[in-house]
């Protein structure tokens, strides 16, 4: 029992961070139609200047905002520099441009940077625990599973409560309609892929801390968990995603500690097995949205 | 007609062989001039590169469906062929705790090679129903990740698996004696997979891809299953990957879970991408301008490079050339092609094509025209009782019509009548929540598309739906496919004389997205009349058509039918048009069949005229 409620908040903490990427995915997803494998340098890019900050004397709390900003401004000029090019041409297109994107911020740090690791120091507390009777819960895990909850929270209350918000939705479920009504369509794209690099951002913190590193290719496992977990909540659903995100690291961590000990390293081939799964008994993912196909 | 001895085989053979001899030959020419034995690595890296860009090429660009999943099949063919043709006292110094008794054989490397391919096959064939499963069609976002995932998971097992694969350090080291010694095993396969690439593109099953992949409701509904074609290219296309990718491993003479990584399919797809995804020719010159600008950048990148005695060490812009410079190549490349040449420098054009096109066809004469075909009275179209729900809303109540063969029958209503719906009802695109609809005896309740128009029901659609890449000819010939196989005991017109009667003589050998609007919808009808069906389904056929333009649509409409003996079932909401080609109408309102009869009844009927015209009725 103390032993499943352990791996439970483990879970949600390890999930709570794939759903801000996830939600990030869906966001730009929503507005574009797009699946941006260039999700990852989000992180990546902060990651490399967490590194320089570093070795410049900074401590965490002024990296942490450099993370987010950066995040944002990194969002923003990807978008401007490539994606708003693709805007409206097949899913095919946008797919290899979002991919292309991720090579070339991964072989410039590689180019101009270095192939090697580079170490990040982890934050003085990250190690500590608390106890609660038997358990002992990480307090990293506690500060990601708040935050992230604050963060949702705020982006709902944003999406359900603002102008901004609506017109993100509404060119979301039909971006021509969006257009005729008045709605802007360059703003609103640029709204989301700086609300998609501020979720990136939050969620980079936590993945950089946690990495305490950061390669050239550090971009590529957090794009993929956050691509998979919009898959797996359902692709065009922004609550999809974030469940999407939740189950996926949950998933995770159980089968690591049920795993036999033999086979735990192929965790992540068996995590993988379950989601090929439910995709055949579940195609459209667990919020599936219904596909309309116009004739 | 298909196939034709010359078009489908003899010109893609020669053009195989040509374009063989080029890239074999250029390569050779650079070799010669280098002389060195990291030039002749080099071009042999290539042409085994170019065997497994064409595989991919057969899956990418038949069905359209991108997918990274392919080196992941390559590892698995990398390993199986590794492990497999490795002597077993090697194997006691890589993998000594090899399962399932591997660790003590050893076969001879063209057998590791099948047995590899056989191995991958099976993973191939899982891979495909799941991506069957997920609705994959071209463009489809989610059959991607999952081939992405495939990629993932293939690396990932490689390297938690040392027990097998040697893990992410040691690697395999393919010490069966040599590694590839000799260029012919990689001249053999990429000739055939050349071949093979090609005489697919050209058969029945890649043009039936090709056609889902330019439209899949379209093909569906002339008769396609798209998810057989998909599967047949996936398992062809794997075949050959997994030869190009055994080879791989034979020449480098080891294995590591990166080989077969991120970075190689990045390279695979960027080749097969700027080359142009459509065709074997633009594979074939994607290896070569990738393999020549990464050798340039590569050695751009070294110090000491000079280049007509100027060298660019010191130099202002040295910054830029440093070592690794190839590998951001590949991006710039990837997104550059995007966002100015989607479709890469080739897009469509195919070598073969263009030289039977040029030497081949010869003169062509315009074919006789056709008699009109006696009907098959027996044949009688009947829904009954159709009604559909949406939530609580009643679209269809008990609607029902019959046709019999030879018959026009129009179907009208006011807008919200509830006509697309009984369309969609009776195309399987929705299913009736009650009733049932048949042709003859054959029920065809609950259905799919394609077996609908394979029962005798073939539709056109309201909002054009033409293979665009495809000619005139070839829509046609898509149809006479599906045809030949699911209606051959009916009539079948010969397909160039089914264009000539629909007026489209003169472009027959243009793409069908170049048309005019009147010709599109010409050429609408005339693949849908090459499925020799019983009856066809007319959706809107004269929307976007000026009033002139719908007279003469009447008389291509009934000409068309009468040619092939098929009935007509046609919806329109022109109350001129309808009248003017119908033997019957039915009125549709608020999703009930309010009034049947002849076009005079139907104008007279009083309740008609009321849901018609607005008048109230009471």
């Amino acid at each position: 029992m103390t032993g499943l409620l352990q791996n439970l908040i483990d879970g949600l903490g390890r999930g709570s961070i794939y759903a801000l990427l996830a939600l990030g995915v869906a966001v730009v997803f929503g507005i574009m139609h797009m699946l941006n494998f260039a999700h990852g340098e989000l992180i990546t890019i902060p990651g490399y200047l967490t590194y320089w900050a570093f070795n410049n004397g900074w401590t965490w709390w002024t990296v942490i905002p450099l993370i987010i900003i950066s995040a944002v401004l990194s969002s923003l000029l990807i978008e401007r520099v490539a994606f708003s090019r693709v805007r409206g041409a097949t899913d095919f297109t946008m797919l290899l441009t979002s991919f292309g994107v991720h090579f070339i911020v991964s072989a410039g740090f590689l180019l101009y940077v270095s192939a090697s690791v580079k170490p990040i120091p982890r934050p003085g507390w990250f190690a500590n625990t608390v106890s609660v009777g038997s358990l002992n819960i990480e307090v990293f895990d506690l500060v990601v599973i708040g935050v992230t909850a604050v963060v949702l929270a705020g982006t709902t209350w944003l999406l359900q409560r603002t102008m901004f918000g609506l017109s993100l939705r509404a060119a979301a479920s039909d971006f021509d309609t969006a257009r005729l009504m008045g709605v802007k369509s360059d703003s609103v794209i640029r709204g989301a892929f700086a609300l998609s690099g501020f979720l990136a951002g939050i969620a980079g913190v936590f993945w950089i801390m946690r990495e305490g590193q950061v390669t050239p290719t550090a971009g590529i496992n957090p794009m993929l968990q956050g691509v998979l977990a919009v898959l797996i909540g359902g692709l065009g659903s922004l609550r999809g995603a974030v469940l999407g995100g939740l189950v996926l690291g949950l998933a995770e961590v159980l089968l690591r500690s049920w795993l036999p000990l033999g086979i735990q390293n192929l965790t992540t081939g068996f995590v993988f097995l379950m989601i090929a799964l439910l995709f055949i008994f579940r195609p459209g993912g667990l919020l599936s949205v219904p596909q309309v196909e116009r004739v | 007609m298909f196939p034709s001895l010359r078009r489908d085989i003899g010109f893609p053979v020669i053009g195989s062989l040509v374009m063989f001899a080029v890239l074999f030959g250029g390569g050779m020419i650079y070799q010669t001039i280098l002389g060195n034995g990291s030039a002749e690595r080099l071009v042999t890296t290539m042409l085994i590169d170019a065997i497994i860009v064409i595989g991919i090429q057969i899956y990418i660009g038949n069905t359209g469906i991108l997918s990274f999943g392919h080196i992941g099949f390559g590892a698995v063919a990398g390993y199986a062929f590794a492990v497999f043709a490795i002597s077993p006292a090697e194997k006691l110094k890589r993998i000594p705790m090899a399962p399932f008794g591997l660790s003590d054989i050893q076969v001879d490397p063209a057998i590791a090679i099948v047995i590899a391919v056989l191995i991958t096959l099976v993973f191939a064939f899982v891979v495909g129903i799941g991506l069957a499963r997920s609705g994959a069609q071209s463009g489809s976002v989610a059959a991607t990740v999952i081939t992405l995932a495939l990629l993932f998971v293939s690396h990932e097992v490689a390297k938690s698996w040392p027990e097998l694969t040697g893990g992410n350090r040691g690697g395999i080291s393919f010490a069966i004696g040599e590694s590839l010694q000799s260029r012919w095993p990689v001249l053999v396969a990429l000739f055939g997979a050349l071949l093979v690439a090609r005489l697919y593109g050209q058969s029945r099953s890649g043009r039936l891809a090709i056609a889902a992949r330019e439209d899949n409701l379209a093909a569906r509904a002339m008769g396609v299953n798209p998810i057989v074609q998909q599967m047949v290219a996936l398992l062809l296309s794997v075949v050959i990957v997994s030869i190009g990718s055994a080879l791989r491993v034979w020449q480098i003479g080891s294995i590591l879970p990166d080989r077969f990584f991120f970075d190689y399919a990045m390279l695979t797809l960027v080749m097969l991408i700027v080359g142009g995804r459509n065709s074997v020719s633009g594979a074939v010159l994607g290896v070569g301008v990738m393999t020549a600008a990464r050798e340039l950048a590569r050695r751009l990148g070294q110090d000491g490079f000079e280049a007509f005695g100027v060298g660019l060490d010191e130099a202002p812009l040295d910054w830029i050339f440093r070592e690794n410079l190839n590998s951001i190549v590949l991006g710039v490349a990837m997104v550059a092609f995007m966002i100015w040449r989607p479709k890469g420098i080739l897009e469509d054009w195919e070598f073969d094509r263009w030289l039977y096109e040029k030497f081949g066809r010869g003169n062509e004469t315009k074919p006789e025209r056709l008699s009109e075909l006696e009907t098959i009275p027996n044949a009688e179209f009947s829904a009954s009782g159709i009604s559909v729900s949406f939530g609580g809303f009643n679209a269809l109540t008990e609607a029902g019509i019959k046709a019999r063969g030879g018959e026009i029958v129009g179907i009208i209503g006011p807008n919200g009548a509830g006509k697309t719906t009984f369309v969609n009802v009776i195309t399987g695109m929705v299913q009736p929540t009650a009733g049932e609809f048949s042709i003859g005896t054959a029920d065809l309740t609950g259905k799919q598309s394609f077996e609908l128009s394979r029962s005798g029901l073939v539709r056109t659609f309201q909002n054009l739906r033409l293979f665009g890449a495809l000619t005139v000819r070839e829509n046609v010939e898509i149809s006479a496919l599906v045809a030949q196989e699911h209606r051959s005991d009916r009539v079948l017109r010969d397909t160039d004389a089914l264009i000539a009667e629909a007026g489209l003589w003169d472009h027959r050998d243009r793409r069908a997205r170049e048309l005019d609007y009147g010709n599109s919808r010409r050429l609408e009808l005339a693949r849908a009349a090459a499925m020799a069906p019983s009856f066809m389904l007319l959706d809107e056929p004269t929307s976007g058509m000026s009033d002139s333009e719908s007279i003469t649509m009447i008389e291509q409409v009934r000409h068309m039918a009468a040619t092939v003996g098929a009935g007509v079932i046609v919806i329109d909401h022109d109350l001129g048009f309808i009248t003017g080609i119908s033997d019957r109408i039915y009125v549709f309102d608020q999703g009930q069949v309010i009034a049947q009869g002849t076009p005079a009844e139907v104008q007279a009927n009083e309740i008609v005229q009321a849901a018609y015209l607005g008048t109230a009725a009471h």
